[in-house]
This record gives structure tokens, C-alpha cells and sequence, in this order.
């Protein structure tokens, strides 16, 4: 099982949505997906239809007892599975700093489920922690949705730069995110970004307003929109990861 | 996804939509569905709890305990090789090898989905209910499946409670299983196993034709498969079934009739040598990938021209193998062997000396000399014999090996494997060297070949290198020998054996 997370110190850059779509088109592709909505505002388990609550919340996944297995919920896409958000997750830190070896924990728990998905997509809220650093020891690769901005160099800095010190760090896979190719400086960004980050995935997901309707259809894009630039984006987007990847 | 299966003798489909609409259920429109299972013509997928299907459109993997994968196909790959590169294809691959994905039978359905759904409008549970029509066409049968989807037992244990209260009968024949028995497809597939039930105490003729008759369901098993060229495991386990025919023929001096064993072993033997080349090429073909991956980019690019040549080199051969196993010999040999064997033994086979004897007691007989043979030939070997002597090496090795297979029903099977585990680690060995010399030759030919051709310089120069690497793989494979047959000519060697003759009695 190869275990992705949608990740970003930047909040509002795409990781949902990506996580949701990059999801559906793996599972298109031929994975068993397993989705993790570690966001305690619980958009991905909203866009996928599955009620954003985890019996025990946070602790009881965090405890020894935990086990990811009791939590997993079924999708309207028979390849995808869900381990849906709870609002107890805001506290993920705090209960990961009471236990020994807090930075494995999520890697242990998703383990058991190796062999029954192929796919693991975490779905992380933006911030720099305990949990985040939970996160990197069990991904394989951080899918980083980066906006052109300037910042956003910035922002993918830093995070190479904490990771450059991990003995088993996962692979930084930065891409473009909400593109608008109709704005110059967007454009002029976006060249610019591409030539400071030669690791930048060659696919760009644009500004599309069939994204925001991911709320009203509650749906993958390329479930409801499979022709559209940003669905195509999307599959393409999953290839090249794919290509890094197996 | 678990999923439960049911069927109703009395009632129709459309009956059991009214019973599930009136539970609560939204009911699709019957649709035609269509249904094909597909593996290996040994049944790989089935032997590992696998299920693949293709309706048409895509092809979905299943498992239990495990959520369905589904990839679109307008039409089923002949190799997992021909899939996109992912996780579904290496699922696959490392079960279904070079084998090829077969079709086992197809049926089509009509199908109507049922789902209830939560306040979010989210399916909480699933029933599918399948009309097959059966071969006379004048019989629908019908399958109910419930899915029980993942965090909704409740919902899935409620349908299976009102399917029952509609009068439907719980079944282990799920849809697939359905579909097979009505093809008469055995989802086990065709496995050719060299081991017979004997007895030591069955006259040593019979045992020998029983291995034979066993031998030869195998050779025919695998002749349609190798004929059309479908995959290379067809070819090779032909060319084993060959192999190990001929081997025991060779070990039924005295057991069977002189003129008939003279007649068949020099028949078999040709059959044998058409069979060679192609195989040699398969292999080699089939292991390219692993003797380019080490160099770098340019010089794999640069041997493409190689790997075509081999590609068109291993077409002929398959052609020339056909034509032989299309011709009047072909055919001769295998009806007078049908005849011989499926014919009521006749007085003429009790003629010849050890053919009434105990079975136990021949080959108890024969082990210990393809043994010691084996042994003797081994011990001669050092660091100057010349590399034939280690292909003999590896024939006399295989003599064994088949003796031990072939006759393995009257053999303790515990015993029998620690010992056929101790040869096999010689036996690699040996395959090893042969391989790398067999196809380090074949390159210095194909560089002659193409040496007069223009615009080959960098071909030649990474033909070369990979020439070099071959050579390298049969030194090492060399250098490993002498540790090789050390441990097989080792005292706990030679224990293992004797344990293995014990059951034969003394």
C-alpha cells in the first residue's frame, strides 16, 4: 500500500479536493483507495457522503487500542473506503503527545489495512505539528497543492527544509493548484514556480468553478464532470503521480 | 466487501424488486449486464481467492475481506504486461506471471439494483438480483447478491432477513460460481501434476504405465496452448511432460517390453529436440528484461535491435515447432501412445523381467543409481572441467528430480521434500550457468549477424557489455558450484536421502 497525503502549511490550496479527486481517479486507474479525512472540518467525508464522526474520536484511535479497521466506512465508488473526520481531531497534537512514539502512530495504524487498499490518501488540515510530522513517518509522498504566488516558494522551503533532516522522509510531490490562465501574474507565477521547483509535477489543476460544485453534487468531479478540463487535470495529475510512485 | 448470495426457485425477479421496493429499497430499471471470469489456464487467480471479471467494459478484481478494484478495458489483456503500469497490474503480475489471462466462460444477465439509501442519500446497503438463463434457454435461474456495504452491518443483515422471509434460500453459489458449473468450467483451471496415487506393492509394469497414461494427459493438456503459441508456460510444461516421459522410459529397462520402450524413447526424444530451441528462446526472451536493467539508458535503447532479432529468431522457431507438431509423425506418435496406454494391459508387458516385481522395490532401485550417479558425476567436477560437464551435470540432476516427482506416490511426501529442497539448491545452480552460457553463445552469434549491418556501432558496443555481464553471471554461477554440491554432498544430504528410500522398505 502507498500512503499519500494531500499536505500544506497553506490553508484554502486544494488539498480536499484534491484528496477527493486524486482518490476517485486512482481508484479508476485499477486501486483499492482508502481515504483518511484527518481535517476535523470534515470536507472530505462531506464531498463522499459519509457522516464526519469516529466512535471514541480522536483518543480512541490514538490509544493502544485503537484500530482503523472499526472506523472504515463505505462510498458511493465500491473501490473507495473511507476512515471519515471527527471535530475531536483539532486535538490530534494533544493526544499524540501522550503516547510513546507519537511520530509512528498513524504509519501502525494504517499498516494492518497494507494488503486490503492499495491506496492510502490523507486528507490533512493545514498546519506544521505533531500531527503533521504523524503524517510525514507514515507517507510515502506528500502531495503538495501549490498556489502561484510568490509565497508559495516560501512555503515549499520550508517544508523541504524540515524534512531535510528525516532519515526516512517521504517524497515531496509539489503541483500546481487553482490556476487561472486567464490572469497574467498567474501565468508569469506559474513559469516562475516551475523553474525555481524542477520536482513540480508537469500537471496543473485549474481555478474551476466545477470544483466548488463538488459541494452541491457531493461527488468527485470525474464522477459528474468526466470531460471537464479540471476532471482531465485530475486523471492526469494521477498518472504522473503514478509514474513516481510504481 | 462481503457479499451474500441467495437464490428462489418460484419467484421472479421482478416479484423480488416489488418485495424490496415495498422495504424501502430504490429500484433501478433491469438492465442486460454481461459476465466473463477470467485467469489462467491453471486457475492462478482461483488458487490465490482471487476473482477476475470483465463485463465488458472494465475489469474488476475481487477479494474477500477487501473493497473491489476496477480498471476500464475495452478488451481483456492477453498479458497483465499489456495493463497500465499501477498497483492493479502488480496485484496481478506477481500471481499470473507470463501466463496468459484466458476468458472461462461468458454469460449475460439481467440485472436489477437495489439500494437504500441514509439521510444523506448514501447507499446503507445493496441487493442485486441476476436472471441467468441457463443453456436450453428455456430455465432462468436466479442469483441474489447482498453486499454488506463497510460500516453498515445492519442495513445488509436486514436484507438478508427480508430475502428470507420472501421465501430465497441462502447459497454458497454465488453469480460467478453460477455461471462457471453452468459452463461446466472448473474454476481450478488445468494443473498438470506429475504425482500419481500409487502403490509400492502394485506390479512395477502397472506403476510405470499409470505415470505414463499421467504424463501424457499432461503433453495433451498443454499441445492446443503450445500449437496457438497462447503463452510460454504452455510450451514449457509440454516440453517438461516430454522430458519427464522420456526419463521414465529410460528407467523401465526390464519393466516394460524392450521393442516398445526402443520405439517410443526414440520418438519421444525427437519430440523433445523440436521442443528445445523455442523454449531456449522463450526463456531468453522472457529474461531480457532482467539482464538489460543494469546498463545504463543509452545502452538498453542501443540493444532494441537485439531484442527485435531474438523476438523474430523466437517466432520462427515456434513456427518450425509448429509444423512438427502438426505432422504426420506428430500425430502418429501420439495415437500409438494413446493406443499403448489407454489398451488393456496385455500379456507382452508381464514378459519382460522386473515387470511383476513390487513397484517399491524398482524404484527404490533406480533412486539410489541416478543418486549415486549424480553424486560420482558431481565429485569429478573441479575448478578446470570443461562446461559441459556441468550441463551433464544438470541432465543427470533433472533424471532424479523427475524419478522423485514422477513416482512420488509411493514416497513419504514429508521426506521427499526436505530431500527435492536440498536438490533444488544445486539444481539452480546449475540452471544458472547453463542459462548465461546458453545465451552468452547466443549473443556472440547475433554479433557476427548483425556486425556486417551499417549503423549498428552502438548496438555492438552494448551487445558487448551485456556479452560481458553474461559471462560474469556464468563465472559467479561457477564459482557458487563447488558450495553448491558441497551442501548437496553433504552428510545431512545423504541422511535426507536415506530417509527418503525408508518407506520403500529395504
Amino acid at each position: 500500500m502507498k500512503v499519500l497525503a494531500t499536505y500544506s502549511i497553506k490553508g484554502g490550496v486544494g488539498k480536499t479536493t484534491s484528496a477527493v479527486n486524486l482518490a476517485y481517479e486512482a481508484a479508476a486507474a485499477g486501486a483499492r483507495v482508502l481515504v483518511w479525512d484527518l481535517d476535523p472540518q470534515g470536507a472530505a467525508s462531506f464531498f463522499l457522503r459519509v457522516k464526519p464522526h469516529v466512535k471514541g474520536g480522536a483518543a480512541r484511535i490514538v490509544s493502544p487500542k485503537g484500530d482503523l479497521d472499526d472506523h472504515i466506512r463505505s462510498t458511493e465508488f465500491d473501490s473507495i473506503n473511507v476512515v471519515p473526520a471527527d471535530f475531536s481531531m483539532r486535538n490530534l497534537d494533544v493526544r499524540l503527545d501522550d503516547i510513546k512514539h507519537p511520530v509512528q502512530r498513524l504509519a501502525a495504524l494504517l499498516e494492518p489495512l497494507s494488503h486490503r487498499f492499495d491506496v492510502a490518501m490523507l486528507d490533512c488540515p493545514p498546519s506544521i505539528s505533531l500531527a503533521s510530522e504523524s503524517v510525514f513517518g507514515a507517507a510515502d509522498a506528500l502531495l503538495v497543492p501549490t498556489i502561484p504566488t510568490t509565497l508559495s516558494s516560501r512555503t515549499l522551503e520550508q517544508l523541504t527544509g524540515f524534512l531535510a533532516s528525516w532519515e526516512r522522509r517521504p517524497l515531496v510531490l509539489p503541483y500546481l493548484s487553482m490556476v487561472d490562465r486567464r490572469k497574467k501574474l498567474q501565468r508569469e507565477l506559474a513559469a516562475w514556480l516551475i523553474a525555481e521547483w524542477p520536482t513540480l509535477l508537469p500537471t496543473a489543476i485549474p481555478n474551476a468553478s466545477v470544483v466548488e460544485r463538488m459541494g452541491i453534487e457531493r461527488s468527485p468531479v470525474g464522477a459528474f464532470a468526466p470531460d471537464s478540463p479540471a476532471a482531465r487535470a485530475f486523471r492526469q495529475l494521477w498518472s504522473d503521480i503514478a509514474a513516481r510512485l510504481w | 466487501m462481503a457479499t451474500a448470495s441467495f437464490t428462489h426457485r418460484d419467484l421472479t425477479a421482478a416479484a423480488l424488486a416489488d418485495v424490496l421496493r415495498s422495504a424501502g429499497f430504490d429500484v433501478d430499471e433491469p438492465r442486460p449486464a454481461r459476465i466473463t471470469p477470467v485467469d489462467t489456464f491453471d486457475g492462478r487467480l482461483h488458487s490465490e481467492g482471487l476473482r477476475l471479471l470483465w463485463d465488458g467494459n472494465q475489469l474488476t478484481l475481487l477479494a474477500d475481506g477487501s473493497v473491489p478494484a476496477s480498471i476500464a478495458v475495452a478488451a481483456i489483456p492477453r498479458f497483465v504486461t499489456d495493463l497500465p503500469a499501477g498497483p492493479f497490474r502488480s496485484r496481478l503480475a506477481g500471481i499470473v506471471d507470463v501466463r496468459a489471462l484466458l476468458p472461462l466462460a461468458t454469460s449475460t444477465t439481467i440485472d436489477t439494483t437495489a439500494v437504500q439509501r441514509d439521510a444523506n442519500h448514501k447507499s446503507v446497503a445493496r441487493v442485486v438480483i441476476h436472471e441467468l438463463t441457463g443453456a436450453d434457454r428455456d430455465r432462468t435461474s436466479l442469483v441474489v447478491e447482498v453486499d454488506e456495504l463497510s460500516g453498515h452491518p445492519k442495513p445488509a443483515e436486514r436484507a438478508r432477513e427480508l430475502l428470507l422471509g420472501a421465501g430465497c434460500l441462502a447459497t454458497d453459489t454465488d453469480l460467478v460460481a453460477t455461471v462457471l458449473l453452468l459452463a461446466g468450467v472448473d474454476p481450478a483451471g488445468t494443473r498438470s501434476s506429475p504425482t500419481v496415487p500409487l502403490d509400492t506393492s502394485l506390479p512395477a509394469a502397472a506403476g510405470f504405465r499409470a505415470v505414463l497414461a499421467n504424463l501424457r494427459d499432461a503433453i495433451e493438456a498443454n499441445w492446443s496452448g503450445t500449437v496457438d503459441d497462447t503463452d510460454p508456460e504452455f510450451l514449457h510444461d509440454l516440453r517438461v511432460a516430454v522430458r519427464r516421459t522420456r526419463s521414465v522410459l529410460a528407467n523401465a529397462k526390464e519393466v516394460l517390453p524392450a521393442d516398445l520402450l526402443a520405439d517410443f524413447r526414440d520418438e519421444f526424444g525427437w519430440l523433445g529436440e523440436v521442443t528445445g530451441p523455442p523454449r531456449d528462446l522463450d526463456v531468453y526472451v522472457i529474461e531480457w528484461p532482467g539482464y538489460v536493467a543494469p546498463l545504463p539508458t543509452a545502452a538498453r535503447q542501443a540493444l532494441d535491435p537485439v531484442l527485435r532479432h531474438l523476438e523474430s529468431r523466437r517466432s520462427a522457431a515456434h513456427r518450425a515447432l509448429v509444423d512438427a507438431l502438426r505432422s504426420d509423425r506428430a500425430r502418429g506418435l501420439l495415437a500409438a501412445w494413446d493406443d499403448w496406454l489407454d489398451t488393456a494391459p496385455r500379456t507382452e508387458d508381464s514378459s519382460a523381467p522386473l515387470s511383476q516385481r513390487p513397484l517399491g522395490d524398482v524404484v527404490r532401485k533406480r533412486l539410489r543409481k541416478a543418486q549415486s550417479t549424480l553424486v560420482q558425476q558431481g565429485r569429478r567436477i573441479d575448478a578446470d572441467s570443461p562446461a559441459e560437464q556441468l550441463h551433464e551435470l544438470r541432465k543427470d540432476a533433472k533424471r532424479l528430480r523427475y524419478l522423485l516427482e514422477c513416482f512420488g506416490g509411493v514416497l513419504d511426501p514429508a521426506a521427499t521434500k526436505e530431500f527435492v529442497k536440498r536438490l533444488k539448491g544445486l539444481q539452480e545452480n546449475l540452471g544458472d550457468h547453463q542459462d548465461a552460457e546458453v545465451h552468452a553463445h547466443e549473443l556472440r552469434l547475433m554479433s557476427h549477424e548483425m556486425a556486417g549491418e551499417p549503423g549498428r556501432t552502438e548496438t555492438l558496443l552494448a551487445l558487448g557489455a551485456l556479452s560481458e555481464r553474461l559471462e560474469q553471471a556464468k563465472s559467479d554461477a561457477r564459482s557458487e558450484f563447488t558450495h553448491r554440491f558441497a551442501a548437496f554432498d553433504s552428510d545431512a544430504a545423504h541422511r535426507s536421502f536415506r530417509r527418503l528410500l525408508e518407506g520403500l522398505g529395504e
